[in-house]
C-alpha cells in the first residue's frame, strides 16, 4: 500500500495510508485528511488521488502552490520517493506497490537539476529605468537555466513591416511580451503618442496569444479589430499604435 | 467626525530584505489610516513611502486645523466630498514624491504604492494606487475591495491570463501605477458603508503574496485581540518566507455608518 508522510523539517508529523483507489485532501481547514495548520497553506490546497493505475497530485489553485521536483505543478503523476512541498511542510510519497516502476527520463532529468523556488522580486513600476534594468537582468537569468530543450520549441518572431520601433525583429522568448512605449516593453514603440502598454503577447503551452492592453488602444489581427485575447499563428499580421508587424514561428 | 474604530498595525522588514520600505500611519482624530510600500534603489524606496504617508496625513492634519482642505477644481463626479478630499491628498503625495525624485538623481525612479481609508461617521472612503490592498472582513467572509494595479492582475481582469498563471508569472512585481513616478496619478477611489464589527485590512504585498485571503479571514475572525491578529498575520508571512517587507493594519469599526450598503 502507498503511504504519505507529512513532515516538517526532518521530523515526520503523521503518516497516512493510501490504498489504491483512495484519495487524500490537503489543506489548512480541518475537513482535509492531511490538515496542515499553517497560514501560508490554502484552505483546500491540493489533493492526491488515484487515476486508473497510479496516484496523482493536483493543486487546487492555491496561492503558494504545490511543488514537486523543484517546480510548481498544477497536476503531476507521483512516483515512489517523490516529495511534494506545500508551504514549509513536505509530503513524502512511498509507493510500495509500484516501487519498481521506472520513472520517465524527463522526471529523472528534473530531479537532477532541481532549481530553487523563484525569489520574489522587488516591486518596480512599469516605465522606470530601474525597472527596465531589472527586467533585462531577469530575462537573461531566466534564459540561462530554463527550458532544457530550447531547440525543439518554436519561438515566435515579430518582424516590423511599418512604423517606428527600436528594432526590426523581435524574438518572443518570454512568457509575456509587452508592446508599448514603456521602457520595460520588449517591443518598444517610438511614436510620440504611442501608449505605454499597447498590447501584450502571452506565450503558454507553445502557443502565442495577443490582446490589447488599454481600452482605447486599437489592435488588429489580419485587418480585423481585436478587443479580447486571440491566438496568433504563423503568418498573421498585427497592427497596433501605427505599427504593423508580421508574426512567424521559428524553429 | 471620525468613525469610532479599534486599530492595530504592524510592519516588519521580513526575512530577506535589509531595509523596510513599507510605512504605515494614521491620524485618529481625522480618521485617516494609510499603508505605503516604497520602491527604488538606495534609500529611495524608504523615502518615497514615508513622504507619501506624511503628505497624506499632513493634508488631513492641516485641513482639520484650518477648517478647509486644498482642493483641485475638478471634483470627481459620483464620489462623496470625503472621497474627493482623499483624492486630493493622494494628488499631493504624488506631487511631493515626484518633486523629491526630480531634485536628486539618486532618487530617480522612486515611487510608492498607497492604500488609505478615510473613516468618518457619515461614511468611509477608500483610496488606492499600486498593488497594496484593502480587504473587508464581514460576517466571517473576506472581500478584496481594491483591484491591484499590477501588470499581471490587469491581464487576469481582462481574461488574458488565469489567476494561476499570474501567480507563477515572473512579472508579478511590475505595477502599472505608483505615486511619484509621473507628474500626475489616477487613484482608484470608492465610498463604502460599514457595519459595526466590520474589519478593514490594509496591507502591503509582502503579506498577500504569502498568505491566502481565506487565511487572513480566519485569523481576523478567530483572534478577537486585534494586536494579536496582526502579529499572527505578519509572523505567518515571515514563516512562509518573508521575502518582502510586511505591513498589516487592522481597523475594527465600532459603529455603523448611516448607509451600510455597498458591500
Amino acid at each position: 500500500m502507498a503511504k504519505v508522510h507529512l513532515k516538517f523539517g526532518q521530523s515526520v508529523l503523521k503518516t497516512f495510508d493510501l490504498p489504491d483507489g483512495a484519495s487524500l485532501k490537503i489543506g489548512r481547514t480541518s475537513d482535509n485528511e492531511i490538515h496542515i495548520d499553517n497560514l501560508a497553506v490554502s484552505g483546500h490546497h491540493a489533493r492526491i488521488f488515484w487515476d486508473t493505475d497510479h496516484f496523482v497530485v493536483e493543486d487546487n489553485n492555491s496561492l503558494n502552490g504545490t511543488w514537486l521536483r523543484g517546480k510548481r505543478v498544477p497536476k503531476a503523476t507521483l512516483y515512489h520517493g517523490d516529495v511534494v512541498l506545500v508551504g514549509k511542510h513536505s509530503l513524502g510519497f512511498e509507493d510500495e506497490v509500484r516501487r519498481n516502476v521506472p520513472r520517465p527520463a524527463a522526471v529523472e532529468e528534473a530531479l537532477a537539476q532541481q532549481a530553487d523556488a523563484p525569489k520574489m522580486q522587488e516591486t518596480v513600476m512599469l516605465g522606470t529605468k530601474e525597472g527596465k534594468g531589472r527586467l533585462a537582468q531577469r530575462i537573461e537569468g531566466a534564459d540561462g537555466h530554463e527550458s532544457p530543450s530550447p531547440m525543439r520549441a518554436p519561438v515566435g518572431v515579430l518582424t516590423v513591416v511599418e512604423g517606428k520601433t527600436d528594432q526590426d525583429h523581435y524574438m518572443l522568448s518570454d512568457d509575456m511580451n509587452v508592446i508599448g512605449k514603456s521602457e520595460m516593453a520588449s517591443i518598444r514603440l517610438k511614436g510620440w503618442f504611442a501608449p505605454k502598454v499597447a498590447a501584450v503577447i502571452n506565450h503558454r503551452d507553445g502557443k502565442y496569444f495577443v490582446a490589447p492592453s488599454e481600452k482605447d488602444v486599437k489592435l488588429k489581427v489580419n485587418g480585423e479589430d481585436v478587443s479580447a485575447q486571440q491566438p496568433i499563428k504563423d503568418g498573421d499580421t498585427l497592427e497596433v499604435a501605427g505599427v504593423k508587424m508580421s508574426f512567424s514561428l521559428a524553429e | 467626525m471620525a468613525l469610532r474604530v479599534e486599530l492595530a498595525g504592524r510592519t516588519d522588514v521580513g526575512c530577506v530584505r535589509s531595509k523596510n520600505e513599507d510605512a504605515w500611519g494614521y491620524d485618529a482624530e481625522a480618521g485617516i489610516y494609510a499603508v505605503c510600500d516604497g520602491m527604488g534603489g538606495q534609500a529611495a524606496g524608504e523615502i518615497a513611502s514615508h513622504l507619501s504617508l506624511e503628505a497624506v496625513l499632513d493634508f488631513f492634519r492641516h485641513g482639520r486645523r484650518d477648517g478647509k482642505y486644498p482642493t483641485s477644481l475638478d471634483l470627481v463626479d459620483g464620489l462623496s466630498d470625503r472621497a474627493n478630499r482623499l483624492c486630493n491628498a493622494i494628488f499631493r503625495a504624488n506631487r511631493m514624491v515626484y518633486d523629491a525624485a526630480g531634485h536628486n538623481p539618486e532618487n530617480s525612479g522612486m515611487g510608492s504604492t498607497i492604500v488609505c481609508v478615510l473613516a468618518e461617521s457619515e461614511g468611509v472612503s477608500l483610496g488606492h494606487v499600486g498593488d497594496s490592498r484593502i480587504y473587508l472582513v464581514r460576517s466571517g467572509e473576506i472581500k478584496q475591495l481594491t483591484a491591484d494595479h499590477s501588470l499581471v492582475m490587469e491581464q487576469v481582469r481582462r481574461g488574458m491570463m488565469t489567476l494561476q498563471e499570474a501567480r507563477t508569472s515572473t512579472m508579478q512585481n511590475i505595477i502599472m501605477r505608483a505615486l511619484g513616478t509621473e507628474p500626475t496619478v489616477v487613484p482608484d477611489l470608492e465610498d463604502i458603508g460599514v457595519e459595526k464589527g466590520d474589519v478593514l485590512v490594509l496591507c502591503s504585498d509582502g503579506l498577500t503574496r504569502h498568505i491566502p485571503d481565506e487565511s487572513i479571514c480566519d485569523v481576523v475572525v478567530q483572534t478577537s485581540n486585534l494586536d494579536q491578529a496582526c502579529e499572527r498575520l505578519v509572523e505567518g508571512a515571515k514563516d512562509a518566507g518573508g521575502e518582502d517587507n510586511i505591513t498589516c493594519v487592522l481597523l475594527r469599526c465600532l459603529e455603523a455608518t448611516p448607509s451600510s450598503n455597498g458591500h
